[in-house]
């Protein structure tokens, strides 16, 4: 079985930002912050990597200067979706590593794809104002109707963004419903911008919203509403 | 190819082939009946094609229901007008001789490309998929076996591989009913998720074709019916391809 990648350490150099995440702010008020276990073998694939084009990287070190205030944070973000993380103990206590824990086979989806061929993405959260803004470059093999990306690329996309949008308002949450509006395709490897927003609590369901656009800001591609509900709220077979 | 990517794009927007807000794409059919039939469709999307993997065929990595329920299948395309429809690594090889109407082709570096469901090549890792589309019914059934590169929560399919494989089955069908080849809306309820390595059966059906878009529903459930997946309703945009200028 191929196991590309699985070993990728990011070549020295090759790395502009700092490594790691961001420290976050000091703010007593605040719940601890929810942070996957560091495991040595885990690498952050939210950091520039060769595959990343210029407006790509410009548009990191935009967002990586807004981080500089505490306002902003960016998100690491692994291969793996460690069994051992804090999230997934709680709400999926029976999740067992998979033999050869260091390894585990399955890959958390948009970071299964060799580098630059598939989700290139860095995402950044806004805690006061519930913003988490994904800078999102998508490869060749992401092809829909020829020399586009492909809808259900800009949908994984946009329901990873909306969920990471949630889970830091809310917790762990599972998508009850997905709704999207195409406008324009989106040229293959092009970089775009998806801005999502917490829009409303109700309960202990989440409404988030979010929108994909051009990197100057003047094409808006799609937008997309989704309900997010804690596990409790969504039956498992 | 990145770069040129950019090129391209910014080609795109200078000659304005994307207009403003109101209008998704300019009208390039004149009038909202299409030339060509399903059948015509059908026969040219099916075309037997040497050297072409076609990568919606039983594999080592299928699970028993998966094969039970293809070679059910495989019984119909001979008595009940079933169609298996093939898949390839590239949307491009669907459409061999045809391509997307002007001031929407984007030239540009295609040896590259893949299919997004077409994206992980290692059996039973990534899309285990095959689709069986019904000509006059305007009906399809897609068998879905996600694999472990598509986890989202441990042990589960991803949602938005999920969105990817409603996507791609409306898109395949609303092509083959009525030319229809950009996806406008989606939007899906998801009800329970989707173990890996288990068989999600994805029932299409087309529910109306009116103002150049057609309009279509999508249940993804077990086999027997028992657990709903999700459900999906999906519009695409008609346009009708181009022959490519003989070269």
């Amino acid at each position: 079985m191929l196991r590309s990648g699985a070993l990728r350490l990011c070549p020295p150099g090759a790395l502009r930002g700092p490594r790691g995440s961001a420290s976050p702010p000091a703010r007593e008020s605040r719940p601890p912050p929810r942070s996957f276990a560091s495991e040595a073998i885990r690498v952050d694939l939210s950091l520039p990597n060769p595959s990343w084009s210029k407006d790509m990287r410009l548009l990191f070190d935009q967002f990586m200067k807004k981080t500089e205030d505490g306002s902003w944070k960016r998100l690491p973000s692994y291969k793996y979706v460690s069994p051992q993380s804090t999230e997934v103990k709680t709400f999926f206590p029976d999740a067992k590593p998979v033999k050869g824990a260091d390894m585990p086979q399955a890959q958390l989806f948009p970071r299964s794809l060799e580098e630059g061929r598939g989700f290139e993405y860095a995402m950044f959260h806004n805690h006061v104002e519930n913003r988490t803004v994904c800078i999102f470059q998508g490869g060749p093999y992401l092809q829909g109707a020829s020399g586009f990306l492909h809808g259900g690329a800009i949908a994984t996309m946009m329901d990873s963004t909306l969920g990471a949008c949630a889970l830091r308002a809310g917790g762990v949450a599972m998508t009850a419903n997905l709704n999207i509006n195409f406008r324009r395709p989106i040229p293959l490897c092009s970089v775009v911008v998806i801005n999502s927003q917490l829009d409303k609590v109700e309960g202990r369901k989440l409404f988030v919203s979010c929108n994909v656009q051009s990197v100057d800001g003047k094409t808006l591609h799609s937008e997309a509403t989704s309900k997010k509900v804690p596990l409790c709220l969504f039956s498992l077979v | 190819m990145l770069r040129r990517g950019f090129q391209v794009a910014g080609r795109l927007s200078q000659h304005r082939v994307l207009p403003g807000v109101p209008q998704v794409l300019p009208r390039l059919i004149l009038t909202s009946t299409f030339g060509s039939s399903t059948d015509s469709l059908v026969s040219r999307f099916c075309l037997e094609k040497t050297g072409l993997k076609d990568y919606a065929l039983p594999n080592a990595s299928w699970c028993p229901d998966m094969l039970s329920l293809y070679h059910e299948l495989q019984e119909k395309t001979k008595t009940d007008g079933w169609v298996k429809l093939p898949s390839f690594k590239s949307n491009r090889d669907h459409i061999q001789g045809l391509k997307l109407p002007l001031g929407l082709a984007v030239p540009s570096d295609e040896r590259d490309w893949r299919i997004f469901t077409r994206c992980i090549q290692v059996e039973g890792q990534g899309y285990e998929y095959v689709i069986f589309f019904h000509p006059s019914k305007k009906k399809s059934i897609c068998l879905f076996q996600p694999g472990p590169y598509l986890e989202g929560a441990p042990g589960f399919a991803h949602g938005g591989s999920l969105a990817a494989m409603m996507d791609e089955t409306f898109s395949k069908t609303a092509y083959l009913a009525g030319q229809g080849l950009l996806t406008v809306s989606l939007s899906i309820r998801f009800k329970h998720l989707i173990p890996v390595g288990s068989l999600a059966v994805l029932n299409v059906d087309v529910e109306k074709i009116e103002d150049q878009k057609v309009y279509m529903s999508c249940i993804a459930q077990s086999r027997d019916q028992q657990t709903v997946y999700a459900k999906c309703s999906g519009v695409f945009l008609q346009l009708q391809l181009e022959n490519e200028s003989p070269q």
